[in-house]
């Protein structure tokens, strides 16, 4: 199937001539018929119902395993803080690509980019994965140590705050991502499910109605949800940036005694939003091979997004060099220490292959043209960014977590543990977790289309393909 | 007092805008015709009427609750249990901002979700006259009219083209 936009101007022939069968390629740009783009993605939702419901089966098994998992470790091992690594380590994976994710789906809508519409809906049903993130969470924070312990206030961004502080604000925190998130995916799929209500049938349509409100159309709606779109988007954006700073302050930072470092928690941010792109680009994979979505999610949104991993992979290594540069030459015992622990210490097995699969494979990998300007080519790096910072959160919060809450007043780490592996409930946490978001995200693509009808259809309202002198290119008009 | 809805369905964008155009010529009241669409085309497109919103009130106003809450709060906790931490005045900005911050935020989210509920008109209880081909494309002009006034609303729209009338009371 010839893809079209790509060729934003390109040498195409001209000429009209019909494309899969509902829409119209026009000089290598592909125009669908709304109705035809309704029937569609519509159909999504129902579509491969036999192996939605093999998966379905399987992801909630493992959600049980993983439920499971969590509930016996803490049965086994709530008194003890250095069997938690793991977990925290779990946790802070989901925060780094569900809560990294909705960013897709905000920051170029906000730069007014028209590549992004077919998208937004992928990227914004990751927000979802802040429930799973949340429930993981509770015997993490249950084993956090209280901010005064042995009659000490131990080292913290809380320094004047009564004792269980943190314990009350990271989930305060988390709950407002998790409703601002909620609330962009909400207000993004109300006109679709307004289509639901209109074109599906059964208990989809029954869900549409209800989620749909009385949704028509008119021009009060309209300007709202443009309005509502912003408003959440930005405020996603300010409580993620927040989110990290807490997390990484009260899960890594705080429990390792003398690691002080201000480039941390962006690090753990820049991350995340490196994690949110490969994410988007591995949904976007998957429908578009799965669900038939070639006219959909086209070369032009691989492209572009491959590029932003791109990007983002380079600054892992700008904000993972600047804070190590300081640990390296800084020669006190505690940088000795932290260089000791993260790096060269008992989890170099982590961080080795956490540092070639987040920045130097994808880098080398993407820096190719032919790579970048493929489908597969950003599928395959996305998957290694993924596993890359999976690795690279183990290497954090497996060492931070290691260390004995009785050193926790000591000015600087003076025995550096072990190297701690995962026990059989580690395994099925991280399983069993990864599996719930995976599963909570694609039971939401059976209430609403994967890719957004009414956004899709901006997508063509708002771009058109001329003639430009000798060539051809698309015009795409930014009217807001 | 409007009685009636009357919806005129279009194929096409243009003749749309001429029926939007005619209303207004025919003397009806901005405000008691819309255009409905299933995707949202520029604003004034159609020549619309847009009315003033206040969609920025509901986060500001939750911001300020939330604001004020927290420096209750934080202060309120410091001066009731005053603990001098690295010989830093016992209400220390810096130390009082992640958690004003933080309430800020979550009161000016949580009014934001309030506010959808009352600036989009939703959940709309009496939708007038509705065509489901709207969310596949077409687009519908609808008018709230008095019985006395539906001819003429109605003869505008065919006027301008439309394909099909709707009415709903």
């Amino acid at each position: 199937m010839t893809m079209a936009t790509n060729s934003a101007v390109s040498g195409h022939a001209a000429g009209d001539q019909e494309h899969a069968s509902h829409g119209q390629e026009i000089a290598g740009h592909v125009i669908l018929a709304p109705s035809a783009v309704k029937d569609k993605l519509v159909g999504t939702t129902e579509a491969g119902a036999t192996r939605f419901r093999k998966w379905a089966i399987i992801l909630t098994v493992l959600a049980a395993i993983g439920l499971l998992g969590l509930v016996l470790k803490y049965l086994q091992s709530s008194d003890d803080q250095t069997k938690w690594g793991y977990t925290a380590a779990v946790a802070a994976f989901l925060l780094t690509i569900g809560g990294g994710a909705p960013l897709v789906a905000v920051a170029p809508v906000l730069a007014k980019a028209n590549w992004v519409r077919p998208l937004t809906r992928l990227a914004s049903a990751f927000s979802l994965v802040g429930v799973v993130t949340m429930i993981v969470m509770i015997p993490l924070v249950a084993i956090l140590p209280p901010l005064i312990t042995e009659g000490a206030r131990r080292r913290s961004i809380w320094f004047e705050s009564p004792d269980w502080t943190p314990h009350i604000f990271i989930f305060l925190a988390m709950g407002t991502l998790l409703m601002a998130g909620l609330g962009l995916f909400y207000t993004t799929a109300l006109p679709d499910f307004a289509a639901m209500r209109d074109h599906s049938t059964g208990r989809r349509q029954r869900w549409g109605k209800m989620l749909a409100r009385g949704w028509v159309g008119t021009t009060v709606q309209w300007r709202t949800l443009r309005m509502r779109i912003g408003m959440f988007g930005t405020f996603y954006f300010l409580m993620l940036i927040y989110v990290h700073f807490l997390f990484t302050s009260d899960f890594a930072m705080g429990v390792v005694p003398g690691w002080r470092d201000a480039i941390f928690p962006m690090y753990h941010a820049m991350s995340s939003i490196q994690g949110g792109i490969a994410v988007t680009i591995i949904a976007a994979w998957a429908g578009r091979r799965y669900l038939g979505l070639e006219d959909y999610l086209r070369l032009d949104q691989f492209w572009s997004l491959g590029r932003l991993l791109f990007a983002s992979s380079l600054l892992w290594i700008y904000f993972f060099f600047s804070a190590f540069i300081v640990f390296w030459y800084g020669r006190s015992m505690a940088d000795i220490a932290w260089v000791d622990l993260f790096i060269r210490g008992p989890m170099i097995w982590a961080f080795i292959p956490a540092m070639f699969m987040s920045f130097l494979v994808p880098w080398w990998w993407l820096i190719w043209n032919r790579i970048r300007t493929s489908v597969n080519g950003p599928a395959i790096g996305a998957a290694i960014v993924l596993i890359g910072l999976l690795l690279d959160r183990i290497r954090i919060y497996v060492s931070s977590w290691a260390v004995p809450p009785d050193e926790i007043h000591d000015k600087y780490l003076k025995h550096i543990p072990g190297t701690v592996w995962p026990d059989v409930f580690d395994y099925m946490i991280i399983v069993g977790s990864i599996g719930a978001s995976a599963l909570i995200v694609m039971l939401a693509f059976r209430l609403v289309p994967i890719v957004s009808i009414w956004q899709t259809q901006e997508y063509q309202l708002l771009s058109k393909p001329v003639k430009y002198i000798r060539g051809h290119g698309v015009l795409v008009a930014k009217p807001d | 007092m409007a009685d009636r809805s009357i919806l005129g369905m279009f194929q096409e964008a243009e003749p749309a805008a001429d029926a939007m155009d005619g209303l207004a010529r025919a003397g009806f009241e901005p405000g008691t015709f819309d255009v409905l669409t299933g995707t949202p085309y520029p604003e004034g497109a159609f020549g619309e009427y847009v009315p003033q919103h206040r969609l920025f009130r509901f986060p500001a106003f939750g911001a300020i609750i939330g604001f004020t809450t927290s420096i209750l709060l934080t202060a309120g906790t410091q001066i009731a249990f005053p603990l001098v931490t690295g010989g830093k005045p016992i209400l220390s900005l810096f130390a009082m901002v992640i958690i004003m911050y933080e309430m800020t935020m979550l009161s000016a989210v949580i009014a934001t979700v309030i506010g959808i509920i009352f600036e989009s008109r939703l959940p709309n209880m009496n939708p007038g006259a509705y065509d489901e081909r709207i969310t596949e494309g077409w687009i519908g002009v609808v008018i709230s009219v008095d019985t006395t006034r539906a001819q003429e609303a109605e003869s505008v729209l065919k006027t301008a083209g439309a394909l099909e009338i709707k009415h709903a009371s």
